[in-house]
């Protein structure tokens, strides 16, 4: 493993940080080969998890992003491992300096022939004035599986801040055998288009993505997944609360999605879907980070 | 907006009265292609009580500005396709493009009647159009037994009509809004006056979406509909049905 030092632009002290994590499988299940790590971001080390996958936090040691940090996240996973990341605390989008660039954090994710990766994450928090974007690139081999998740809260409802932040831009490509089958680009604006509307959050605050994933199974297959998922997400669904739909994807899986009034009950509710949708593909149980349970 | 003639083929050498016609024709609801089967999630949106009929206008404004804004911006990338008679089109890239556009909706239901609309749409076209770009096309969905959507079919046949590209972006937001409205009529009480209206006012509003949409690019283009989605998602659920989608 390397620890380096960020890269600092000298004019502005704005962070250029990357974290590299490659994962790959012995006798003894899915270990972390290698790391690069740049502060903010951190990982102590995989924990091994009784399924035989690696279990890694990403810990950000200054709390959250700051105007105009530009992080870099990659993650390899080779042939046949299994990795579950997840977050130690939400993600904050830190309000920023007038003059700050936008904050950008770019993933990109490869996962090797047969391999798995759950990436569960807590929610993005984007603070009054933050302006973000993320791009997700994630490419998927044969037989390869994924569980990716994200939450985006409103704001600081503590502090009353709720859409005050400038804008919010995720997007998301996930490539099975190099051809799409996943590509989502939303941006908010909440000052520029109202987020209220009915074709938008309309009474809801909070948006939440879960992309479910394997590459192999015929289109049949995930007719029936999206007929068996709905029960679950029908049992979620509180109008007024929370609503949650399913869908399958043009191939290779599915999508969820939730619009929710608060945000406590998402986790929850992920956690089921996720748990249905592991025994419908894989046939075990996954094993969520302890603040699911 | 004035229509312009374009050169082409000799099947193709029009004059601006014949393209205005031709695009009003392929943007009318009643072109056989089935668009007035499909609600795209507004069924389930209604039935949840959702959407009601004071929050319809204000509804598809954000509809315009966010789903309008995707189709336009493949729409004109399709068009583009469709120059100078076939000869700069792309089997490949019409395949990426729809294949693009497929990925990007996610929901099931909404996404097959999107991609019934196309193929019918440029069935449609060739059978009383027979010109190059559209044949390649069609020749290239079905060699790939891949979908074709209805923002591209159109965009594309507009291109190779010789219609002028703002006009075929307009009358595609058009045809689209008025649809929605149509299958608002079978689920609110809305009259023939109130629906009059609402179309007449949302004009601005396709306007401001077509201007957008020239410079954005199908890479940069964003869509944020989630509740739209999750009518469309949920749509399956419904134990009585109105819509395909």
């Amino acid at each position: 493993m390397q620890n380096e030092l960020p890269i600092a632009d000298s004019r502005v002290g704005h962070l250029q940080a990357t974290l590299r994590l490659a994962f790959e499988q012995s006798a003894g299940g899915t270990f972390l080969s290698a790391s690069q790590q740049e502060p903010p971001l951190r990982v102590v080390r995989a924990f091994p998890l009784e399924d035989g996958a690696a279990l890694v936090h990403l810990h950000n040691v200054s709390g959250g992003l700051l105007g105009g940090d530009s992080i870099n996240l990659e993650m390899r996973l080779g042939r046949g491992t299994r990795a579950q990341v997840t977050t130690t605390g939400a993600t904050r989008l830190y309000r920023p300096r007038a003059e700050a660039p936008v904050t950008s954090q770019t993933n990109r994710v490869i996962v090797a022939e047969d391999a798995l990766l759950e990436y569960v994450p807590d929610a993005i928090i984007p603070f009054a004035c933050a302006r973000f974007r993320q791009r997700t690139t994630i490419e998927l081999a044969a037989g390869a599986g994924l569980f990716w998740w994200e939450v985006l809260a409103p704001g600081r409802e503590a502090y009353g801040e709720l859409f005050a932040y400038h804008s919010v831009e995720l997007a998301m490509e996930v490539l099975a055998l190099n051809r799409p089958i996943l590509c989502e680009r939303v941006r908010l604006e909440p000052k520029t288009y109202a987020l209220e509307s009915l074709a938008r959050l309309g009474p809801y605050r909070y948006w939440t993505t879960f992309c479910i994933c394997r590459v192999g199974p015929e289109t049949a297959f995930w007719l029936e997944a999206e007929q068996r998922l709905r029960a679950v997400t029908w049992e979620l669904n509180r109008p007024g609360e929370a609503l949650w739909g399913v869908s399958a994807l043009l191939a290779h899986g599915l999508v969820v999605r939730c619009v929710a009034r608060e945000g406590h009950s998402i986790l929850s509710g992920l956690r089921e879907v996720w748990r249905a949708a592991k025994l419908l593909i894989y046939d075990r149980e996954p094993i969520p980070p302890r603040k699911l349970n | 907006m004035p229509l312009q003639p374009k050169l082409g083929g000799p099947e193709l050498v029009e004059s601006a009265p014949l393209a205005l016609l031709r695009l009003l024709q392929l943007a009318d609801s009643a072109l056989p292609i089935g668009a007035l089967a499909h609600s795209f999630g507004l069924e389930t949106l209604v039935d949840a009580e959702l959407l009601t009929l004071p929050a319809l206008p204000e509804f598809l404004h954000g509809y315009l500005e966010e789903a309008g804004m995707l189709d336009a911006v493949f729409c004109r990338e399709a068009f583009r396709l469709a120059g100078g008679n076939g000869e700069t089109f792309s089997a490949e890239r019409w395949l990426e493009i729809n294949d693009r556009l497929g990925a990007i909706r996610p929901a099931r239901e909404s996404r097959a009647g999107s991609a019934a609309l196309g193929q019918n749409f440029l069935t449609a076209v060739l059978g009383v159009a027979d010109c190059r770009p559209l044949r390649q096309a069609a020749e290239a969905v079905r060699h790939a037994r891949r979908p074709v959507y209805h923002s591209t079919a159109f965009g594309l046949a507009a291109g190779a009509l010789g219609i002028e590209q703002e006009s075929a972006v307009l009358a595609f937001l058009h045809q689209g809004t008025a649809s929605l409205i149509s299958a608002c009529q079978r689920l609110l009480p809305i009259g023939q006056t109130d629906a009059t209206r609402i179309l007449w006012k949302l004009k601005p509003s396709m306007i401001a979406t077509a201007a957008r949409s020239r410079h954005c690019g199908i890479g940069e283009v964003s869509s944020f509909v989630p509740l739209l989605e999750w009518g469309a998602m949920e749509h399956p659920a419904l134990t009585t049905r109105l819509f395909i989608s």
